[in-house]
This record gives structure tokens, C-alpha cells and sequence, in this order.
């Protein structure tokens, strides 16, 4: 359970990963503009968006099995929930005293819809629960609850909101052109909470005293009780952080692609899944780093081959790096090999 | 040329990063011998279990049971070759019941197709599960053969586990603290049972704590300390060692010391 | 049988089988959530073997079951070298890059499917049902079973008692290819039909579900698990997603309130009549001798 920890622990390690990551970006971006131009710039470009979203939700996943060894399969349903909710409480027109800021008020509602349905998860999956023996299929408890919130979030939306996908508007129209390339609004204002809430979560992590805990019980949870770490208030915290984390992710989303839908939350769960292990499961730069490269690899081989091959491709890559290294880029072997 | 000891531990080194847990560990369990392996707190004895029993590999040195080297052996080939032992703490399978439990224990004994492959769980009278009865009622387990072995008292799932450890006829039984936690009357019980399956020709290997046991059960002892072997001899003459007293009454002076200064 | 019956035992049928395939890796400890891999591999290689190369039932079925036993050996080989939440997710993309293959190819229809020619009727659903319930109970009940079992519970000491952990891990994947084959080829041969569509996620999810709801200690667990998936949603007679929140519902519930599932072992103690019998027996004892 080292990996989260071993990743924080160390703040030079942690400060060149950033640096390097945003190098191995710029020198990406460089080499494909150089060959392939301004229509290469620009895929990459909303690589990147669509990368900022998918590593907010695999810093999510990442964050529930670093402390938990948990596979949260409500991420993918809380990220929809914020979406949903917002269109909901703006179509309803709940929010029309609120006038041109409906949109924003819509979103933070729903992130703290979001955040309190996390909550409820926690609730059933571990607060009610011990385990007993240890053995194989015991660790399986959470995921399997968190199976079952997936169902009733999913299809209670469904019964609230139908089916359908709706659009959600959100004023921003105008277009910043840069050397060449235009970026949406929308866009630039995802990116931006994107990389705020990044800092927060590293800077949380690192510095405060809950960071300091949540860290310790990644580490060793025996470790973390003996040093007076209350476990069980812990938890809760880290259901916040997952909650809030989906949700933003799923504001994003919504600010970018002016889409939603009861099922917009399984694409992007599924491909921030195959973020989180290409990073390495509990590393938080590894959700990052592993989010924007399957934005990148997804945006540019839509570009390239076509639709379709993204699934085979994505999990083909996906499964050779769980067998051959199954640490990662950035995280360390021992994480979650244990039993779950 | 003298017989060959049922177990010899010949410069054994095991290291775990820089500390060494192991440090050129030799001694031989003579045939039918009943042996103690005693020591203070964190001085190896159960990692020395591990290391013949091949939980870990061993760094360097040999172990070789009757005269074949099973050092190389993966772990689950030594119970074939008549190495049994039981845990520390209790390693019974929660889930399997009493019998079951005492069952797996025939495993290796099971080595064709057709054994693997006979509806054991079905057969109640069946050759495997009377022997398997009849092992629970010589060492006086007086349970129900099919119920949860979690429900039971600590003393009898102690017991079970030496009776699944006995079930694959084992040359060599190693118990790690077979009588920790039981009470007086159930140790008597233990020793007694353990005599008499010595008498069969077993050899015993023991780690324990309660010195009154391995005063009555076993003739020799060898005591580790900090990863090395500081004893190996009769048990009569254990407490008189010099080593060994210094070993164990170094933190028995401590604990005076401590009770002293409390009781000022 | 009215046409509705007939269609909820056809599926039942299906899932039971599939389950089971899924319950033999669980009962020695692995968690496949990509049951649905094996079995879309299945039903396209009966897909296949029915209406490319027209080959009979009695031909395309075992076809089918050896082809998805040979994956399921092969694959085990790369699975078996992860654990916990990694083999959760290695099984998981397994699935996915098999459904993945199957919308792209052209040989097997593409996202169009494939239209199956022969068709397997309600009675054959039935027989294999039972037949693959009978084997499974039998296996749980031999030593290969008892070693299962021991694995799940304590790897480590199972290796010590001499149990080949890795040739049980590898044997019971074969044998859930098998089994997840033949649901599959069955499924292709019943509903005449098969599409890349039908074999995702949800379908690994919820066939894991009835495992590990039903219980993974003995071979009740998927029996009833099942049956309680099956059934519950036609017996409560709530209609589109109410089904499916009441699925939920149940799921976390029983997890909060009976987290080994359905079926123990101690239940199975307890209800059989010989052991009933015997127990009566023993503590009658104990309170004499005492």
C-alpha cells in the first residue's frame, strides 16, 4: 500500500514529475505540430481537454484504492450525477431566479449532490462492514456494494430524467485564437479547474494534517491506528475527496461538451480506469499523466484509424501494461496486489 | 558411519534486507528425537520454521530431511517428502469445516487421479474420512466433524491444526507453539497425545514458550538468539548455560529492574 | 409452457451455466470480471462453426467449449501473475479487448452480428443446466474441490499442505472457459442470434453478481444467486429501471447483511438432515458426559 505514499513522500520526486510531465507535453506537442501541423495542434490540444477530464476522475479511482485498496465503481455514476442533476435543476427552472448564472449554481449543486451521494456510499460499503477472514472473496465486499449503488444511481436518473441525452448551455461563446489554433471558452475554463483542483488535492495532500493521515493509512493502516489515526473518520474524507473529484470532473465535462446523459459517466469511467493503471494505481501523477495520455491516444487515433479500433486499443494496451508492469509508469509494485 | 538425524540444519544464512535473521545456524534433530527450539522474542525461531518448511529460501548453508536435501524443494513438495507443521497463530481454512480442515491435511496423500477426483465430501463412512475421524478422537477432540471451525474454542482449533499437520504421516512434525494460549489441563492433554505419537517414530520439532512443557515433552534443545544459535543440548541442562542465561535473564534483569523501580 | 415461461428458463438456463463458470475461479479465490469475453468467444465460435462453416449442434457446441477452454488456459497463464484489484482489471480489459475485436471484425459481422441457422430448444437448455449443476456440485465435493477451497481461504498454507495452487488456478479457468463457452454457444443456438453488443461490461458485472451474492463456498451460491437475479425482478413485477433499483438495492443490502453471501457453508451444515441428525447426537452427548 506504499504507492500513494511513496509518491508524496518524496517532494523532489513529486516536483519533477509535474515538470516532467509538462516537458514530455510541450515536446510532444512540438514534434507532432512539426510534422503534421495545425490540424495535429489542434487534436492535441482537445487531447488534452478531454485528458483533463479523464485524469480528475482516475485521480478518483486512484485516491480510493491508494488508501482504501478499493475499487470504487460509483466513480463512473457520481461523475454523471453532477451532470444530470445541473440539467435537471436548469430545464426544471428551479434556478431561473439566479438569471445568467443558473449554469454555475446548477453545477455546484450538483457537485454537492454528488458529494453527499458519495457519502452514502460510504455509508454500505465500509462503515457497516468487517472483515472477518481475510480470505479472497471478502475483500470483494465494497466493490460489489458499490456495483449495486452504480445500478440505483444509474436508474434512478434514468427514471427522473428519461433516457435521452439533453444539451446544457452554458454562455460562453467566445473563442480565444492562439498562434493558429482556437480554443473554446468552455475549454479554457475546464482546463483551468482542471489544474486548480489538481493543486489543491497535491498541495491537501501534502501539507495538511488530514494529508498527513490519509498518507500514513496508504502506507500501513495497522501502521496508521497505532500512530492514532482515527480509520474510521478517515474514510469519510476520502469519500468527500472521490465525490468532489467525480463531480468536478463531470462539471467539466459538461462546461466542455455541453452534453449530458444518464450514461455520459461509463466512457469516461472506463477510459479513466485504463488511466489510472497506465499511471499506476495510487499514484496521484500517475492519474494525471495517465489521464492525458489516453486523452492524447484516444483523440489522435479517432484522428488516424477511426472510431472504433479506441476500445480495442486503449485495453489491449491496457492488459500488456497490468501483466508486464503492473506498477505503472509511476506507481509501485506492491499496490494493490494484496488481497483486495 | 552413524545414522543420519532426521533433520539436519547445516550454516543456515538468511538475510531480509540489511538484517540478518538467520546467522550460520547449524543443529540436527536426531531420528525420534523430540526437540525444543527456544529463544526470547524476535530471535528467529519462527523464521527458522519458514526456512525448513520453504515459506522463504534460504540465503545460504543446507537442509536436508533424512538425508536428502530439501533446500531446493518448492514448498509444496516438503509435506511429500514428510515434513508437516503448524502456525503460530491458528491457520486453519475458516471456511472449510472440522473435517475438511483435517481432511486437506491428507492431501498429499491423495496422489492419484482417482483420489483427486473420488467425491470425498460425499462419503461418509469412506476410508479417507474414517482416518480422519479416527485422528480427532485420539487426540480428544470431542466436536461435531462438520461444524464451522471459527465457532470453536482457541484450545481445540489448536489442537485440530496439530491433527491436520499429522494427516499427511509426516516424518518430521513441526509445531510453532502448539500449547500457547491453551490451559493447564488441555497442555497435559497435548503433551500426552504428543508423547504418544513420538512413540510411533514421529520426530518433533517444537517452538514454545511455556518451559514447563518443553521440560516434560522434549529431551534437547536448541535455543536461537538474534538469528544464532547459542544452545544445543539436553533440556536439563539449558537453564544452567551461560549463554542462554544471559540471553533470557538480560531482559528478565530488566523487568526486575523495572518492577523495582515501580514498587519504590 | 407459455411462450413467456419459456423464455425466463431459456435465460435462467444460460446464466446458471455462466455463473457457474465464474464460481469456479471464485471458489479458489480469483475474481474474473470478464466473464464476458469467454463468453461472447463462445457464441461466435458457435456462431461460426453453424453458419460459415454449417456444421451441426452436436459439432459447433463442443467446438465452441474446447476453443473458450484453450483461452481460458492461455489467458490464465498472464492473469494468474496478477492479484487483487489487478486481476479484477486485467480480466476486466480481457473482456473489453475481445468485444472490442468483435464490433471491428468483418469475419464475424461486425457490429451487424451474426445470424445463427440451427436452434437449440428449451428441453437442451434444461439437461445442460443440469448436467454442468451436477458436475459442479460433484467437483466441489472431491478433493480438487477441497483444495479449491483451501485456496480461497489461505494460498500460503495450501501450498504448505502440498496443494499445487497454480495447476488448481489454472484448471478451474480452463474448466470456466469451458463452461462460459457453452453458455455462450448456447445462448447462439437459442436466440438464433449473436451480436458483439450483448457481451459487455454490465454482463461481466452482473454474471460476477450472482456469484458472489449467491455465495462462494459451496455450490449452492450460484444456484441461488441466480435464481434471486432471475426471479425477484419477474416476482416483484416492477417494471424498466424500478427492476434495476431494486437489483441495487438488494445488492448492497445483502452485502451489509450477509457479506459471504446467500449460501454458506454453515448453512448448507445446517440444513442437511443427516448432519441435523448427528449434531442432535453429539450435543446430546456432550450433556451427558458433562
Amino acid at each position: 500500500m506504499s504507492g500513494t505514499a511513496a509518491t508524496l513522500k518524496k517532494p523532489q520526486a513529486a516536483l519533477s514529475r509535474p515538470v516532467l510531465i509538462g516537458a514530455a507535453i510541450v515536446a510532444a506537442l512540438a514534434v507532432a505540430v512539426a510534422i503534421g501541423g495545425k490540424v495535429i495542434a489542434q487534436q492535441i490540444v482537445s487531447g488534452l481537454m478531454l485528458g483533463a477530464i479523464y485524469m480528475t476522475v482516475a485521480m478518483a479511482f486512484t485516491l480510493t484504492i491508494g488508501v482504501l485498496n478499493f475499487l470504487n465503481f460509483t466513480i463512473p455514476t457520481l461523475f454523471m450525477l453532477t451532470g444530470m442533476v445541473a440539467w435537471g435543476l436548469v430545464h426544471r427552472g428551479f434556478l431561473s431566479f439566479a438569471g445568467g448564472w443558473a449554469w454555475l449554481l446548477a453545477l455546484v449543486i450538483g457537485v454537492a449532490v454528488t458529494v453527499v451521494a458519495s457519502l452514502i456510499v460510504e455509508r454500505f460499503t465500509f462503515r457497516y462492514l468487517k472483515t472477518k477472514h481475510g480470505d479472497a472473496t471478502e475483500h470483494a465486499i465494497p466493490l460489489v456494494s458499490s456495483l449495486g449503488f452504480l445500478l440505483i444511481f444509474e436508474h434512478l436518473v434514468l427514471i427522473a430524467m428519461g433516457s435521452e441525452a439533453q444539451r446544457f448551455q452554458i454562455p460562453f461563446k467566445a473563442d480565444i485564437h492562439f498562434f493558429g489554433l482556437v480554443l473554446g471558452g468552455a475549454q479554457l475554463l475546464s482546463l483551468a479547474l482542471a489544474v486548480a483542483i489538481v493543486a489543491v488535492l497535491t498541495y491537501v495532500l501534502k501539507h495538511t494534517r488530514m494529508g498527513r493521515a490519509l498518507r500514513t493509512i496508504a502506507e500501513s493502516p495497522d501502521t496508521a491506528s497505532l500512530l492514532g489515526v482515527d480509520v474510521t473518520r478517515i474514510v469519510p474524507v476520502v469519500f468527500v475527496l472521490t465525490g468532489l473529484l467525480a463531480g468536478v470532473a463531470g462539471a467539466l465535462f459538461t462546461i466542455n461538451y455541453g452534453d449530458v446523459s444518464p450514461f455520459m459517466g461509463d466512457h469516461v469511467g472506463t477510459k479513466a480506469i485504463a488511466a489510472m493503471v497506465l499511471g499506476g494505481l495510487g499514484s496521484i501523477w500517475g492519474a494525471i499523466a495517465g489521464g492525458l495520455l489516453v486523452g492524447l491516444t484516444e483523440t489522435l487515433s479517432i484522428h488516424y484509424f477511426g472510431g472504433d479500433s479506441v476500445q480495442m486499443v486503449v485495453w489491449g494496451l491496457l492488459l500488456a501494461v497490468i501483466i508486464l508492469r503492473p506498477q505503472g509508469l509511476f506507481g509501485t509494485a506492491s499496490i494493490g496486489k494484496g488481497k483486495m | 558411519m552413524p545414522a543420519e538425524p532426521m533433520l539436519r540444519v547445516s550454516h543456515v544464512v538468511k538475510r531480509f534486507g540489511g538484517l540478518t535473521v538467520a546467522d550460520d545456524v547449524s543443529f540436527d534433530v536426531p531420528r525420534g528425537a523430540k526437540m525444543a527450539l527456544i529463544g526470547p522474542n524476535g530471535a528467529g525461531k519462527t523464521t527458522m520454521f519458514n526456512l525448513i518448511s520453504g515459506v522463504y529460501p534460504i540465503d545460504g548453508g543446507e537442509i536436508s530431511l533424512d538425508g536428502q536435501v530439501i533446500d531446493a524443494l518448492p514448498a509444496r513438495k516438503r509435506i511429500g517428502v514428510g515434513l508437516s507443521r503448524s502456525f503460530q497463530n491458528i491457520r486453519l481454512m475458516p471456511h472449510l469445516t472440522v473435517i475438511e480442515n483435517v481432511m486437506l491435511g491428507q492431501h498429499v496423500q491423495a496422489t492419484s487421479l482417482a483420489s483427486l477426483l473420488a467425491p470425498v465430501g460425499w462419503q461418509r463412512g469412506g476410508r479417507w474420512r474414517r482416518m480422519a475421524e479416527e485422528r480427532l478422537r485420539q487426540a480428544g477432540i470431542d466436536v461435531d466433524p462438520d461444524s464451522a471451525v471459527s465457532g470453536l474454542p482457541y484450545g481445540v482449533r489448536k489442537k485440530i491444526e496439530v491433527v491436520r499437520a499429522l494427516m499427511s504421516g509426516p516424518r518430521l512434525l513441526m509445531l510453532d507453539e502448539p500449547a500457547a494460549g491453551l490451559n493447564p489441563r488441555e497442555t497435559a492433554e497435548l503433551s500426552a497425545f504428543l508423547k504418544g505419537i513420538a512413540e510411533d517414530g514421529l520426530t518433533l520439532l517444537v517452538v514454545e514458550h511455556d518451559m514447563s512443557f518443553v521440560h516434560d515433552l522434549c529431551e534437547q534443545t536448541v535455543v536461537l538468539n538474534f538469528g544464532r544459535l547459542i544452545y544445543d543440548g539436553p533440556t536439563k541442562g539449558v537453564q544452567d548455560d551461560e549463554a542462554v542465561r544471559e540471553a533470557y535473564l538480560g531482559t528478565r534483569r530488566v523487568a526486575t529492574a523495572e518492577g523495582a523501580g515501580r514498587a519504590a | 409452457m407459455s411462450g413467456y415461461m419459456a423464455g425466463i428458463v431459456a435465460i435462467l438456463c444460460i446464466n446458471l451455466i455462466f455463473a457457474y463458470a465464474i464460481f469456479v475461479t471464485a471458489a479458489a479465490g480469483q475474481l474474473n470480471l470478464g466473464g464476458a469475453g469467454f463468453q461472447a468467444i463462445g457464441a461466435y465460435a458457435a456462431a461460426y462453426a453453424s453458419s460459415v462453416l454449417m456444421q451441426p449442434v452436436w459439432i459447433t457446441i463442443p467446438a465452441a467449449m474446447a476453443i473458450t477452454a484453450l483461452v481460458g488456459f492461455l489467458i490464465s497463464f498472464p492473469v494468474l501473475r496478477t492479484r487483487g484489484v489487478y486481476m479484477v482489471l486485467a480480466t476486466f480489459a480481457f473482456a473489453e479487448v475481445v468485444a472490442g475485436f468483435l464490433l471491428r471484425s468483418t469475419t464475424f459481422g461486425g457490429a451487424i452480428g451474426m445470424v445463427v441457422p440451427d436452434h437449440v430448444g428449451v428441453p437442451v437448455l434444461i439437461a445442460c443446466a443440469v448436467g454442468v449443476t451436477l458436475l459442479v456440485f460433484y467437483l466441489m465435493a472431491t478433493r480438487v474441490g477441497l483444495a479449491m477451497r483451501a485456496i480461497h481461504d489461505d494460498e500460503p498454507v495450501s501450498t504448505i499442505m502440498g496443494v499445487n495452487v497454480r495447476a488448481v488456478q489454472v484448471a478451474t479457468f480452463t474448466l470456466a472457459g469451458a463452461l462460459a463457452g457453452l453458455s455462450g454457444a448456447l445462448y447462439a443456438h437459442h436466440f438464433s442470434f449473436v451480436e458483439a453488443q450483448y457481451f459487455n461490461a454490465l454482463l461481466s458485472i452482473y454474471v460476477l453478481l450472482f456469484v458472489l451474492i449467491g455465495g462462494t463456498q459451496t455450490a449452492w451460491g450460484p444456484l441461488v444467486g441466480s435464481l434471486f437475479f432471475t426471479l425477484i425482478p419477474e416476482l416483484l413485477r416492477v417494471g424498466g429501471s424500478w427492476r434495476y433499483v431494486v437489483f441495487g438495492v438488494a445488492i448492497v443490502l445483502m452485502m451489509a447483511i450477509r457479506p459471504e453471501g446467500i449460501v454458506t457453508r454453515q448453512l448448507v451444515a445446517r440444513l442437511s438432515p443427516r448432519n441435523w441428525l448427528t449434531r442432535r447426537k453429539t450435543v446430546l452427548g456432550e450433556r451427558h458426559a458433562g
